[in-house]
């Protein structure tokens, strides 16, 4: 019976249902126990396809459960389910149904077989995503979802555009590999480009991020982009061009991150940069590369999470999560701070901790694979990593100067969410195996050699006594209260005066035309006036005596014609 | 205006207490030596054993940490002079954003330690 229902039916019927329960427990058990059900649908489901519905004429594959579409799946309900209960403070109906909508519309997603079904959740997790950043109801929350809804929305109309054009010169709208050649599968991946935050699409990222909600900025950093990691995975694994997209990627946020000053903007630039290591793995395509960049998305959406958590509880409890405002918040938050702590060893790949288990199936892929530039940037991103999110972040928010601040610890529910995700990443560094069961092909990799683990720590230590070098000669930046500009620039600044420009230009020449227009026209009134007015010549004339005389010339002219033929 | 709270160290949480050593006079040299002598032995440690990765430049003894101290410093150093040219006030994108904006003060629950 269930295996007909498609998860992300489940998701939107609790969606319908969750404003006629009572706020409190009983919607916190219902967002709590929603997730782990569908979890344990997608577990049980065996490999094949499920819920084919007709559609105009189409056969739409609401479920087409593989090894990929599978794990996806089971770490969006697992992040569902700590996103819920970091939000169990939350009364407000509307960030709790778009949090649900969002969720399953992302669970849909991946299992979506066709391009139509696809594109439905691709939009819906857009419409479910943007009420996470107005449910802050602010006028700047306004603007920054609104920039976000158009971005996310043109995502969803290009993925279309591509499907119709890709469905007329093949006939098939099956989601499956796509070669990179035709006008269809260029929008299709210009469209996976966005939503993944290619390098110059990226900026709705660390734009709309920071603009969420605490809770709802915890559930933005799971669904969007690794929804398009997915996608990507699913469509174009083996695509060379991302390989150079993708180091890109992991190398131009570092430079930002370490020194913008809001810190949840600093988890947008890293998010991106480890996106970057993901699109990297599916450009390679091979094996290894593609259990990499599947084991580093779950991997990240735990440590990701539980970075923005903490950040989010600093936030909750001061009212701000400026780098340039905190510090010293371990004397009375120190549970928060170790646990942050944990997701910063996480994602800077320390050995026992989860990425030094998965993104280095992507390294060594690429090093399989013979690209030694890519391998050399990988592992300077690497580093670069460490800066922004393994010490920036809780250095800066935790130790460093103290701000005076004495805030509270963070609630009890608040930390428990962060507890379970910081011992997953742990869990997951210790004991990779299985995580790597999950993954879509069979995984012979060993992280734990004496090389690696070695490699890793120079790295890693040597990084860490470079940052203490530059604290104690005074090089390294200090968090100051400023913005940064990027990307965003061009329509945010640039775009809107030029448009004043532009319309003060056009209003000038309009004006001009009229004036000229009208000049001309008065002189022809005028000319008009002079000679048939009252003073004019021709008025000089009573009309009858003109037509007498025009008459006798017109006889005169009938008498020369006649008398010369 | 309300009173600031006094400061009172033994009302932190015990947890807290305990990581105020990192603030005690001395604790920031011992931390940056200690992570020196650990870096010194790693480097040391990296002789002592065999590499058969598929990348020579990463067979060299040593190597990830050199590569690692050079590329941190530079990535900072690049930052430095990035932020000279792309900063801008806090308020440059105007009262529309979320930059020089509050956080609503009915989403929080802000609660001082010793309330």
């Amino acid at each position: 019976m269930l295996d007909q229902i498609p998860t992300a039916f489940l998701f939107f019927a609790a969606a319908l249902a969750l404003p006629v329960l009572p706020r409190g427990a009983v919607r916190g058990a219902l967002l709590l126990a929603l997730p782990l059900v569908a979890a344990l649908q997608a577990w049980s489901l065996p490999v094949g396809t499920y819920a084919q519905v007709e559609f105009f004429g189409f056969t739409l594959d609401l479920m087409r459960v593989d090894k990929l579409s599978r794990v996806f799946a089971l770490i969006f309900c697992l992040a569902a389910f700590l996103g819920n209960l970091y939000a169990w403070h939350v009364r407000d109906t509307v960030q709790q149904i778009a949090a649900l909508i969002y969720a399953g519309a992302a669970i849909g997603a991946v299992f979506a077989g066709d391009l139509i079904t696809l594109f439905f959740y691709w939009e819906g997790t857009a419409i479910g995503s943007v009420f996470l950043i107005w449910a802050r109801r602010t006028t700047a929350s306004y603007h920054t979802g609104m920039r976000y809804l158009i971005i996310q929305v043109g995502s969803g109309v290009l993925l279309l555009a591509g499907a119709a054009i890709l469905y007329r010169e093949t006939g098939s709208l099956a989601f499956e590999l796509m070669t990179l050649g035709s006008l269809g599968t260029w929008l299709i991946f210009l469209s996976f480009g966005i939503k993944s935050a290619f390098p110059l699409l990226h900026n709705w990222l660390q734009d709309s991020y920071p603009a969420a909600t605490v809770t709802g900025t915890v559930v933005l950093s799971t669904f969007t982009t690794k929804l398009a990691i997915y996608a990507l995975a699913r469509g174009f694994a083996g695509t060379e061009i991302l390989i150079y997209i993708g180091v890109v990627m992991t190398l131009f946020p570092i430079f930002m991150a370490e020194i913008e000053n809001d810190l949840r903007r600093v988890l947008a630039y890293s998010l991106n940069n480890q996106l970057g290591f993901m699109v990297v793995g599916i450009g390679v395509g091979t094996e290894l590369a593609i259990n990499g960049a599947v084991s580093h998305a779950f991997a990240h959406i735990l440590y990701k999470s539980l970075l923005f958590m903490s950040v989010g509880a600093v936030l909750y409890r001061t009212g701000t999560s400026k780098a340039s405002e905190l510090g010293g918040l371990y004397r009375t938050m120190p549970r928060t701070a170790i646990l942050c702590i944990i997701g910063a060893a996480s994602i800077s790949a320390f050995p026992l901790f989860s990425a030094f288990v998965t993104k280095s199936l992507t390294v060594s892929a690429v090093a399989e694979e013979n690209y030694p530039i890519i391998w050399l940037l990988l592992i300077f991103a690497s580093a670069g990593v460490l800066s922004h999110s393994g010490i920036k972040i809780p250095y800066f928010t935790f130790f460093a100067h103290d701000s005076g601040l004495r805030p509270k610890e963070a609630p009890t529910h608040m930390q428990l969410a962060m507890a379970i995700t910081a011992a997953l990443s742990i869990f997951i560094g210790v004991y990779p195996y299985p995580l790597y069961a999950l993954l879509p092909y069979p995984v012979e990799y060993v992280p734990y050699t004496m090389a690696h683990v070695m490699e890793q720590m120079l790295l890693l230590s040597f990084a860490l006594l470079a940052f203490g070098v530059l604290m104690r000669t005074g090089i390294h930046p200090p968090e100051i209260r400023a913005v940064n500009l990027d990307t965003d620039w061009t329509y945010r600044w640039l775009m809107p005066r030029v448009l004043d420009r532009v319309s003060v230009v056009m209003a000038r020449i309009w004006t001009a035309n009229v004036a000229l227009l009208e000049r001309w026209m008065n002189g022809i009134w005028r000319r008009l006036y002079h000679s048939h007015g009252p003073e004019g010549r021709i008025a000089q004339v009573w009309p009858t005596g003109s037509m007498v005389l025009w008459i006798a010339v017109l006889l005169g002219i009938t008498l020369v014609v006649s008398f010369a033929s | 205006m309300a009173e600031k709270p006094k400061d009172d160290p033994a009302r932190y949480p015990p947890l807290g207490r305990a990581l105020m050593w990192v603030d005690k006079p001395g604790s920031a040299n011992k931390l940056f030596w200690g992570l020196a002598i650990i870096s010194g032995l790693l480097f040391v440690g990296d002789f002592t054993y065999s590499k058969y990765g598929k990348m020579d430049v990463g067979n060299i003894p040593g190597f990830y940490g050199v590569y690692g101290f050079v590329m941190f410093t530079l990535l900072i150093l690049v930052a430095k002079a990035l932020r000279v040219l792309i900063r801008r006030p806090e308020g440059f994108y105007g009262d529309k954003a979320i930059d020089t904006e509050a956080y609503p003060e009915d989403q929080l629950e802000r609660i001082d330690n010793d309330a």
